[in-house]
């Protein structure tokens, strides 16, 4: 046999070996995740995640703070935040925000499209009475794309209120 | 004289013999655009005879979003969740270079310590953006269980960012001026943890797939990119470096605070296969990865406390003039060219220079002769994103 075979031989069952060794070694990392590591996924509508502090999931507008300034809408790239507000009627008490800013206009529309929201939170970082809160929900899927449209104003979510504020 | 762009009739296949009688036609394929091995929505109509590619062409334009015209209308903080969108695994990155040619053109004067946290961010970015890309290529080579870790790493790393900036992919967390949050000690605490974990994780992945005897066959000597090559077509990052050319911005033209740094820049060196195949690229990210874990703890050890975010007028509009930027991305060199026509709140023009786009044009270069299944490993190589390629 000449040594050039017995060369091609050689590297020919070395490889071999280098394959299998390098394949068993692969699986013996793998098979050190069978016992004693704890899984990572969470099982999600059974085991819930605790958000971070900053999370920024659905807007919330607490109007009874919103002195109707729109810089929110101005700052907001993709204008997806609809205000409209009008005079305050005649002879109406003007009341005063929690921050104290008095509210001299009267808000009659604060809608935001949150199919449209980039969640981006450039309108909350502007909002001067901090009204304009990112809120922890995020389970708000809809049968039609204009249920996601919340009117800030409806009694319902003004409900939310109770639940989202933080006092 | 043959010019520079021409890149030539595509190389007819090698054809034995038996199949030379059975040649007909060359058969066309779309791969894509919903292809999983393509990362995202790229056709590549590819003509091939049996199993050999002849030719192939790349169509862009599924993710078009007139990125860079919908700025021309947007005021400059608000253009940073569209920048957000180029390359969405490596926002971070995409921000920064788009917040560093405002900030070049308004003069602003960034904190040391906004500066070293940006740092750290990009860094952080970086090792997430490279690990998503050594877990999507085990996949397109078939192998699954490397994905996984990758994934149980990179989750650590989003879930830092979701605490810091409160996004887990698309930030707006680097800001014109500084940073939208700062850094708590306890957030400090875990990045270095988070460090030490990674590098037996390196050590640990370069054993489960850079060393397997199969991987080794499937990309050494597949997909050569040439180092002429990446000079005619622009290459830069990873594509560049893997063909054996030392090139890093962070080291070569340094930026923000980079010239502070001490780190290696990782070159493909062709010790398995040869400089510019799709092992060495791949193992220039998995090398950038230990580097860039040098440079967050060079740079967590610089920290000290301060303010994050310098003096920046409320509405910002910028003096007449142009600017162009670059910074190192984790896919490679980001070019952000601003236009502004002075007295105006938003940009004239944006126009952004991504380095997938010229990694995708490369592709018909490589492809004539190829295999199919190697033709996947190639484009798996490249780690294109083609949010960043169609804007």
């Amino acid at each position: 046999m000449s040594t050039a075979t017995t060369e091609s031989v050689r590297e020919y069952f070395a490889d071999m070996i280098n394959g299998v060794v390098t394949t068993l070694k692969g699986m013996w990392i793998t098979s050190k995740y069978v016992w004693g590591v704890t899984p990572v996924s969470i099982e999600y509508p059974e085991v819930r995640e605790v958000l971070p502090e900053r999370s920024r999931m659905r807007l919330f507008n607490d109007v009874q703070n919103c002195i109707s300034c729109t810089q929110c809408a101005m700052a907001c790239p993709v204008d997806c935040i609809y205000i409209a507000s009008e005079k305050m009627p005649e002879g109406s008490e003007i009341k005063k925000t929690s921050n104290g800013q008095p509210i001299r206009l009267l808000l009659t529309q604060f809608v935001i499209d949150t199919a449209l929201c980039c969640y981006c939170g450039l309108c909350t970082t502007v909002c001067p009475t901090e009204c304009l809160t990112h809120s922890h929900d995020y389970e708000f899927s809809q049968y039609t794309i204009d249920g996601m449209k919340y009117d800030y104003l409806a009694p319902d979510v003004i409900a939310w209120r109770d639940r989202i504020v933080k006092t | 004289m043959q010019s520079r762009w021409d890149i030539g009739e595509p190389e007819a296949p090698t054809i034995n013999k038996e199949t030379e009688q059975l040649k007909s036609e060359l058969l066309t394929l779309n791969m894509g655009p919903q292809h999983p091995a393509t990362h995202g929505v790229l056709r590549i109509e590819i003509w091939t005879d049996s199993e050999i590619v002849a030719h192939a062409i790349p169509h862009l334009g599924y993710l078009h979003r007139c990125m860079e015209k919908h700025s021309e209308n947007m005021d400059y903080r608000g253009v940073i969740p569209y920048v957000d969108r180029l390359d969405y695994l490596a926002a971070m990155n995409m921000e920064w270079g788009y917040v560093m040619a405002v900030e070049k053109m308004l003069g602003t004067e960034v904190p040391r310590r906004a500066e070293l946290l940006r740092i750290v961010t990009a860094e952080l970015q970086r090792i997430a953006s490279h690990l998503m890309a050594f877990g999507t290529y085990a996949i397109d080579l078939g192998a699954f269980s490397p994905f996984l870790y990758a994934f149980d790493m990179r989750e650590k790393i989003l879930r830092i960012f979701e605490e810091v900036s409160g996004a887990r992919l698309l930030y707006n967390y680097i800001w014109i001026g500084g940073l939208w949050n700062d850094y708590t000690d306890d957030q400090i605490t875990r990045v270095s943890a988070f460090c030490d974990e990674m590098l037996v994780e390196a050590q640990k992945y370069h054993e489960l797939l850079s060393m397997n005897k199969i991987f080794i066959e499937r990309t050494a000597n597949v997909g050569v990119f040439s180092l002429q090559d990446c000079f005619d077509y622009g290459a830069t990052g990873p594509i560049l470096r893997g063909s054996g050319y030392k090139w890093d911005l962070r080291k070569n033209k340094p930026y923000s605070l980079y010239s502070e740094f001490d780190f290696d820049v990782p070159v493909g060196t062709g010790e398995i296969g040869q400089p510019g195949d799709c092992w060495n690229r791949y193992i220039v990210r998995m090398r950038e990865v230990v580097e860039s874990v040098k440079i967050i703890r060079q740079a967590i050890a610089k920290l000290e406390p301060g303010s994050v975010m310098g003096k920046v007028p409320k509405i910002i509009k910028l003096p007449k003039g142009e600017v162009y930027v670059r910074s190192e991305c984790p896919r490679g060199e980001l070019g952000i060219h601003l236009v502004s026509q002075g007295e105006s709140k938003v940009p004239y023009r944006l126009k952004v220079k991504s380095p997938c786009f010229t990694h995708v044009s490369m592709l018909p270069r490589v492809a004539p002769g190829q295999m199919i299944a190697d033709f996947v490993a190639t484009v798996g190589s490249i780690d294109i994103v083609l949010g960043e390629v169609d804007r």
